[in-house]
C-alpha cells in the first residue's frame, strides 16, 4: 500500500514537472519554429533557365521546350562580311544568303523533345530528338544538367548515288551548368557520320568523327545577354591539302522579349545545322568570312488552361 | 502497472491542453494582372500559414516557384526574370489580427490584418482586409489585396511582349486546423 501512495505522489509530482515543462515549451514554440516544421524551410528544385533558348549561335542547349509547346525558329547567315565577297558591294554580306535554317521544335514532355528543320546549305533535311536526363538542382546536389541528342540528317536526291550515299547521322551529349544567375557555361561532345564525305572534295574519305564544343553566356541585363560559341572538330579532314578547314566561333547578343528570343551573332560558319558546321566550315575570320546572323525564335503553348482561378 | 501509470502521466498534459494554435497545409494562393495581350494569371496550393489565436500572430509562406502559371515559358520568366526565385524562393508574411478573435465558437468576423510582408526580399509594412470563418472549431481565412511591383523592386523591363501591370492581384483562401484537433 505504502509503495502505491509513493508511486502516486510521483506521478502526481510528474505530471506537475511535465505541465510545466510544456507551458515553457508551448512558449518558445514561436510560430517560426512551426512553420519551418510544416516545411516552410529551404527545399531543393531544378534550375530554371540555364539557357534562355534550345539554341545559342551554333550550340544546342540543355533547354528543352516545355510539354505541349511548339518552338519555331528561323535561323539565318548572311554572306561574307568583307573579303572578296564582301564590303560595300554587298552592303557587308547582307546582299547574299549563307543558310536559312527553319526548325520546328516540340515538347512531347517536359524533358524530351522532338524537333524538325530544314536547311538551305545541302537542302538537308533533319529530324532529331533530344533527352535532358539530369537537371542542376538549387541545392547543388546535381551540380550539372545534361542531355543526350540523336539527329538523322537526309540530303535530296540527285548527285548521290544510293540512299545510304544521302544520310548524315549525329549524336550528342550536353553538360551545363548555370554558375550564377549571370553566367552559364555549356560543354557538348558530338559523333557524327556523314555516309557520304564533307565538304564533297576529291580526296575527302572522312566519314565519321568527333567533335567538341564550348559556349557560353554572360547577361548583361535580366533580359540581354552576350553569347560565346565554340566548335573543334577532330577530322582528319584538316590534313587535306586541297583545301582548309576552320573551326567555327560565334559571338552574339540575345535578346529575350518576353514569348520570342532574338540573338544577333557574328560567326565565320556558313552552315546553321551541326551536321553542316561541324564538317564544313571552310570559311575564316582572317579572310574577313565572318557573317551577320540572326535567331527569330516564337513559343507556341498547346496547353488547355491547367489552373481553376 | 507503474509504467501504465507513467504512460498516462506523460500524455495527459499533452491532450488536455488547448494551444490555440491553428495551421494551414495548402492554402490557396492566386495572383492576377491584366495585361494587353493576355491576361497573367498563376496560383499555388503549396502556401503554409500558422494562426496562433492566443497572442493573434499569424504567418504564411509560399514558395514562389510552387505558382503555376497556364504558360510555361511564362512561368520561367515569372520565376527567372521578375521574381528571382533561385535568390528569394519564398514570399512570406508576418503579422497580427488587429480584432479579438474567439474560435471556441462558430462565428464570421471581418479582420483586418497588420503586418510585413516579405517579396522579392524586400520587405513593406502592409494592412489587409479579409475575413474569418470559424466553424466547428476549424477556421477559414480569406483576404484580397493588391501588391505593387514597385513596392517590392519587381522591375517590368519596357521591352517586354506583355507589359504587365504595375500592380497585381492576390487573392488568399486558407483552411486552418487546431493542432488539437489533428492529433486526435
Amino acid at each position: 500500500m505504502k509503495k502505491y501512495i509513493t508511486i502516486f505522489f510521483i506521478l502526481l509530482f510528474t505530471q506537475h514537472v511535465l505541465a510545466q515543462k510544456t507551458d515553457t515549451l508551448k512558449k518558445n514554440t514561436s510560430i517560426d519554429s512551426l512553420m519551418n516544421a510544416m516545411g516552410a524551410g529551404n527545399h531543393s528544385e531544378p534550375v530554371l533557365g540555364t539557357f534562355k533558348a534550345s539554341r545559342l549561335i551554333l550550340s544546342q542547349t540543355t533547354e528543352t521546350v516545355k510539354k505541349n509547346n511548339l518552338n519555331f525558329l528561323i535561323i539565318h547567315r548572311f554572306g561574307d562580311f568583307s573579303g572578296t565577297y564582301g564590303g560595300g558591294q554587298s552592303l557587308g554580306g547582307l546582299d547574299a544568303v549563307a543558310d536559312v535554317y527553319f526548325d520546328f521544335e516540340y515538347g512531347l514532355n517536359d524533358h524530351l523533345n522532338i524537333n524538325f528543320g530544314r536547311s538551305t546549305i545541302g537542302g538537308l533535311l533533319d529530324l532529331g530528338l533530344k533527352y535532358t536526363f539530369i537537371h542542376q538542382t538549387t541545392d547543388d546536389a546535381i551540380p550539372l544538367s545534361m542531355s543526350a541528342g540523336g539527329e538523322i540528317g537526309i540530303r535530296p536526291y540527285g548527285s548521290f548515288n544510293s540512299f545510304d550515299g544521302r544520310l548524315s547521322t549525329l549524336f550528342k551529349i550536353i553538360a551545363a551548368r548555370k554558375f550564377s544567375p549571370g553566367f552559364s557555361l555549356l560543354i557538348s561532345s558530338t559523333f557524327l557520320r556523314n555516309n557520304s564525305p564533307l565538304p564533297t572534295i576529291n580526296g575527302n574519305n572522312e566519314q565519321q568523327f568527333l567533335s567538341i564544343a564550348v559556349a557560353t553566356r554572360f547577361k548583361i541585363t535580366k533580359h540581354m545577354g552576350f553569347i560565346i560559341d565554340y566548335a573543334h572538330p577532330f577530322t582528319n579532314a584538316k590534313q587535306t591539302s586541297t583545301f582548309t578547314l576552320y573551326d567555327p566561333l560565334g559571338f552574339g547578343i540575345e535578346i529575350e522579349t518576353g514569348g520570342h528570343v532574338f540573338t544577333l551573332n557574328i560567326t565565320n560558319s556558313r552552315g546553321i545545322n551541326d551536321i553542316n558546321y561541324l564538317s564544313n566550315t571552310t570559311s575564316d575570320y582572317g579572310k574577313g568570312q565572318y557573317r551577320i546572323g540572326f535567331t527569330i525564335s516564337r513559343m507556341f503553348d498547346f496547353n488547355r488552361s491547367k489552373t481553376n482561378y | 502497472m507503474r509504467f501504465f501509470y507513467l504512460f498516462f502521466s506523460l500524455i495527459l498534459p499533452f491532450t488536455n491542453q488547448d494551444s490555440g494554435i491553428f495551421i494551414s497545409k495548402g492554402a490557396k494562393i492566386t495572383i492576377f494582372s491584366s495585361a494587353p495581350i493576355e491576361d497573367i494569371k498563376a496560383v499555388s496550393a503549396q502556401c503554409i500559414s500558422v494562426y496562433n489565436s492566443q497572442t493573434n500572430e499569424l504567418e504564411f509562406s509560399v514558395p514562389i516557384r510552387s505558382f503555376q502559371f497556364d504558360k510555361a515559358l511564362m512561368q520561367e520568366h515569372f520565376n527567372d526574370d521578375y521574381m528571382e526565385s533561385e535568390k528569394y524562393p519564398k514570399a512570406l508574411f508576418k503579422g497580427k489580427i488587429v480584432e479579438k478573435i474567439n474560435t471556441k465558437a462558430d462565428n464570421l468576423y471581418k479582420v483586418m490584418v497588420s503586418g510585413e510582408l516579405t517579396i522579392h526580399g524586400v520587405k513593406n509594412e502592409c494592412k489587409v482586409p479579409g475575413t474569418l470563418n470559424i466553424k466547428d472549431g476549424a477556421i477559414n481565412m480569406m483576404a484580397d489585396f493588391d501588391v505593387k511591383c514597385a513596392d517590392y523592386n519587381i522591375k517590368i523591363p519596357q521591352i517586354a511582349f506583355y507589359h504587365i501591370a504595375e500592380s497585381i492581384k492576390v487573392k488568399i483562401s486558407a483552411n486552418y486546423q487546431s493542432i488539437n484537433n489533428k492529433s486526435k
